[in-house]
């Protein structure tokens, strides 16, 4: 004989008949049914500094794709000026015009660069199109290739865990701002004699960048993936014959849509950071236009043109901040342990 | 001498220092400083020992030197000294030669008096032999002699261009003296006769392969003074290790960080005719932050008081020479920038003209930051000013100034319309403002008819232009080079820029007829040579000019306050050291 199991009954009635049969509240349970991704939303709509921080999100994202018709909109743009007609020769380069020592250029409505005149604004507009092109295009690079073998790694196990894994801990081990200073280099010495030098150089940063940004998302992912592999759900499956990867794309890829969301919305602004930093440094974009070169460049003038210096900077904390506290809040609306 | 400061070689021929932060609110061009022309060097055979007294000079107190941007040298040993820092700063302190400068107080003139030697040295008629009676009482730091076969052997070690690859003896020694390529130095020909250089009694005769005029000169080099013989002057330790004979002695040094200098206590003042011994102590800080240097001179501050910088950034100019008035020092160097059009590839004068013309020589300056005017003047000639037979001629009845519309017609009159000349060229894209002044360079050149195709390298563009076998200097068109004088004469800047097969020669101009000219002058009687390499300098660049001077270059020195006799040295453009004093 076997046993019976304990109290099936009781299970079934605790779900369904135990409470009264309110036919009035059978009705408003159905009506407020939702889903974890608009549950999260609402949550995230409720939150006064997500939503401020989407708009400033937003607004340089509008900036970064309306680049040049706001250029154009201006009056202004990134090509270079021979500089002696607007500059203050004997006065350390700065402008004749317009900040620091003269009042609002209408032409130049953020003012002329010192030593080189070129225009502020049209540098910041496309410093804005440049940060964010380049770390979104890094974040999906990274997400996508963190994702792929997180899966692979987690649900395979066995000797691809160990391989991807051994991986995954070798490029943690290396230095990233040594690599990039090692590698950028190099790429730009192959490409240089190649025509279009700059798009090569835009597209080697986002492969640094990526290549040292998906470990984390990589270890995360298998992680929830070893977890999930012995649930019921997969081990069906697996028993109806499901290919691989149908497994991994169907079954398990839904249910890591909440922490695939949290890690590309914190490495979204690491990337923006890592990018400004690295022009600062004097590699990555040199040839184009990034922020973090204008900061390089405007270090010189913190105490004779301090606007000059002030203009990047602002964009970069106001772009870096905002997207940081999204992605925050972002994760404590899609975690149901946290409750403010 | 070439200018060895790695970050400064960038754009074409221009040469930049980084700039700093820091400034005043004044808006005008309020400076009326420019560009000082060097007085021209004379000789005194006969100047004594001991120098006189610099006015006022006090005794004591340590003088702080910062070097923004710059490394200094990797090795002090003298064989292997040639650039503008290390000589500057060891043949005023450290290391003496055959002869040396002395800066006359009153008229900033430099003179080449004796310094080992008793006088200037004597040479046979046609100077192919050349004879220095050394003095008896110079000692080194360990109080033993400096005996005439330490110099000779210090001779011979200039020969040796495998051990000493960057020295100046690959140049002078390697041309003039005897064995010139056939005898490799003391040690790549390890055992081997020299017949060069001999010692008899207190005289170091020198014997030469050609006629060799200014050996004088050339005796100024620490290259040509005492080595300590046998193993103790192996390279390269002794590069880290030096003797001294100067009146400092080395105390510590560390390569691209910090030489610190301290009192000789062997050197005699009655010994050397230009050499002073007022300060305890001197520290060199190399590779400092322009902005953080800047700084701490514009604030006159104790530690600023005793310490000069070697250069100022420009946008800080205007600031410090209103706050600082004369302790900011303008000093002309023998320096000249050029651009060099392939010789071989650009065939037309006309497009070399108007190459001249298409440059943009004020934005280039400004974008690169320079001051104007102040650290940067147009140039002329292959000759930089106060060079003895220099012309005042110009190429095409004028100063090439930035002319697009003559570069235009003159690239039309070649054949070429706008747009349709192809230059191609390198800049070094890991300095920001060597970027900046290839973008601004690259728009005059376009709106001056001609279409530029610059590549980005990330090394300094020498090791490009110098390299035959490098696959993108196959490529360029146009190339620079920044080139100094070693001595007052036109035999240190002609040559090694225009003659054919010669190092730094990067356009690669090579006519029989002007090789020959060449070779001619250095036969003519001494008193001759000086106008007609400034002849020769005209004829180059009149009937062929294969290289376009771009620009004569000063430096800024910045004095603290108590530093006593802040004055340059016009000879090797770099802060006067042998005069300096603390003021207490």
């Amino acid at each position: 004989m076997t046993a019976q199991p304990a109290e099936p009954e009781k299970l079934g009635t605790l779900a369904e008949d135990d409470h009264r049969p309110d036919p009035q509240a059978t009705k408003k349970d159905s009506i407020t049914g939702k889903s974890p991704m608009r549950i999260a939303l609402g949550r995230l709509a409720k939150d006064k500094i997500a939503v401020v921080c989407a708009a400033v999100v937003l607004f340089f994202v509008i900036i970064a794709v309306f680049a040049d018709s706001i250029m154009k909109i201006f009056g202004v743009s990134t090509e270079t000026v021979l500089p002696s007609a607007y500059l203050d020769t004997l006065g350390g380069g700065l402008p004749l015009k317009g900040p620091p020592n003269h009042g609002f250029d209408p032409e130049h409505p953020f003012g002329i660069a010192p030593q080189t005149a070129t225009d502020n604004l049209a540098f910041w507009l496309k410093g804005a199109q440049t940060s964010l092109m380049i770390a979104g295009l890094a974040t999906a690079f990274a997400a996508i290739l963190g994702i792929t073998l997180g899966l692979v790694a987690g649900f395979l196990g066995g000797v691809v865990d160990k391989i991807i894994s051994f991986i995954t801990d070798l490029f943690l081990t290396i230095p990233f701002l040594l690599a990039a200073l090692v590698i950028a280099p190099i790429i730009a010495q192959r490409y240089a004699l190649s025509d279009n030098y700059q798009d090569i150089q835009l597209f080697t940063l986002v492969c640094v960048l990526s290549a040292f940004g998906w470990m984390g998302v990589a270890r995360l992912i298998r992680g929830e993936v070893l977890s999930l592999r012995e649930r019921e759900f997969i081990q069906a499956a697996r028993v109806l014959g499901m290919p691989t990867h149908r497994i991994l794309i169907r079954e398990l890829l839904p249910n890591l849509a909440a922490p695939i969301v949290v890690s590309v919305s914190l490495m979204l602004p690491t990337f923006v950071a890592a990018e400004a930093g690295l022009a600062f440094l004097g590699i990555g974009v040199t040839s184009g236009t990034s922020w973090g070169q204008t900061i390089a460049k405007a270090t010189n003038f913190f105490e004779t043109y301090p606007l000059y210096l002030w203009e990047p900077m602002i964009g970069i904390v106001a772009l870096v901040l905002s997207l940081n506290l999204l992605g925050d809040a972002i994760r404590d609306a899609l975690d149901p342990k946290t409750r403010r | 001498m070439k200018r060895t400061k790695p970050l400064a070689v960038v754009a074409g021929a221009a040469l930049f220092t980084l700039t700093a932060c820091g400034g005043s609110g004044s808006n005008d061009p309020s400076s009326d400083r420019s560009f000082t022309q060097a007085p021209e060097v004379g000789k005194d055979s006969s100047r004594q020992a001991p120098a006189a007294e610099v006015e006022g000079a006090q005794k004591g107190g340590t003088i702080t030197v910062f070097l923004p941007g710059d490394p200094g040298p990797d090795s002090l040993d003298p064989t292997e000294g040639w650039s503008v820092t290390g000589n500057s700063i060891q043949q005023a302190l450290t290391s003496r030669s055959l002869t040396q400068y002395a800066r006359d107080p009153k008229t900033g003139e430099m003179t080449l008096v004796p310094d080992l030697a008793v006088d200037l040295g004597s040479a046979n008629d046609d100077f192919t032999e050349w004879t220095f009676t050394i003095r008896d009482d110079a000692k080194w730091e360990d109080g033993s002699p400096v005996t005439p076969e330490e110099i000779a052997w210090g001779i011979t070690r200039s020969m040796d261009s495998d051990t000493f690859p960057s020295g100046p003896g690959t140049e002078y020694s390697q041309t003039y003296f005897s064995g010139a390529g056939e005898y490799k130095g003391p040690y790549t020909d390890k055992g081997k006769e020299w017949d060069g250089v001999r010692v008899e009694g207190q005289d170091v005769i020198i014997k030469m392969s050609k006629p060799f005029p200014d050996m004088d000169y050339w005796g100024a080099f620490m290259a040509m003074g005492p080595v300590p013989l046998g193993k103790a002057s192996n390279p390269p330790d002794y590069g880290k290790n030096i003797l001294s004979n100067g009146p400092y002695k080395v105390e510590s040094f560390r390569p691209e960080e910090e030489l610190v200098l301290v009192k000789n206590d062997q050197w005699d003042p009655n010994t050397d005719p230009a050499r002073h011994q007022y300060a305890d102590k001197f520290v060199f800080k190399f590779n400092q932050d322009q902005a953080k240097v800047d700084q701490i001179m514009l604030s006159d501050n104790t530690e600023s008081q005793t310490a000069l910088s070697t250069s100022l950034g420009s946008n800080n100019y205007d600031r410090a020479s209103t706050e600082l008035g004369d302790r900011v020092v303008q000093q002309s160097s023998q320096c000249t920038s050029f651009l060099s059009p392939d010789y071989t590839k650009i065939t037309d004068i006309n497009v070399r003209k108007a190459i001249a013309y298409a440059y943009p020589y004020t934005d280039i300056w400004l974008a690169t930051g320079e001051v104007p005017g102040v650290t940067r003047v147009p140039a002329n000639s292959i000759m930089p000013p106060g060079m003895a037979g220099k012309h005042d001629y110009f190429v095409d009845g004028e100063q090439f100034t930035y002319n697009p519309e003559k570069s235009k017609e003159l690239l039309k009159e070649a054949g070429h319309e706008p747009g349709e000349f192809k230059i191609t060229m390198v800049y070094y894209e890991a300095d920001p403002l060597s970027v900046a002044g290839q973008k601004v360079l690259t728009k005059g050149f376009e709106e001056a008819g001609f279409s530029v195709k610059a590549i980005p390298v990330q090394t300094s563009p020498y090791n490009i232009w110098l390299n035959p076998d490098d696959k993108i200097n196959k490529t360029l068109n146009l190339r620079g080079v920044n080139w100094c004088s070693d001595w007052p004469s036109g035999l240190t800047m002609v040559p090694p820029l225009t003659k054919g097969g010669a190092a730094y020669n990067t356009s690669f101009f090579d006519e029989e007829s002007i090789n020959d000219e060449m070779n001619k002058i250095t036969l003519l009687p001494l008193d001759e040579q000086a106008d007609a390499w400034g002849a020769l300098d005209e004829k180059i660049s009149t009937e062929y000019f294969p290289i376009i001077p771009t620009a004569f270059r000063n430096e800024l020195f910045v004095f603290g306050s108590k530093i006593g006799n802040p004055v340059g040295d016009g000879a090797i453009s770099a802060p006067d050291y042998k005069d300096l004093f603390v003021m207490q």
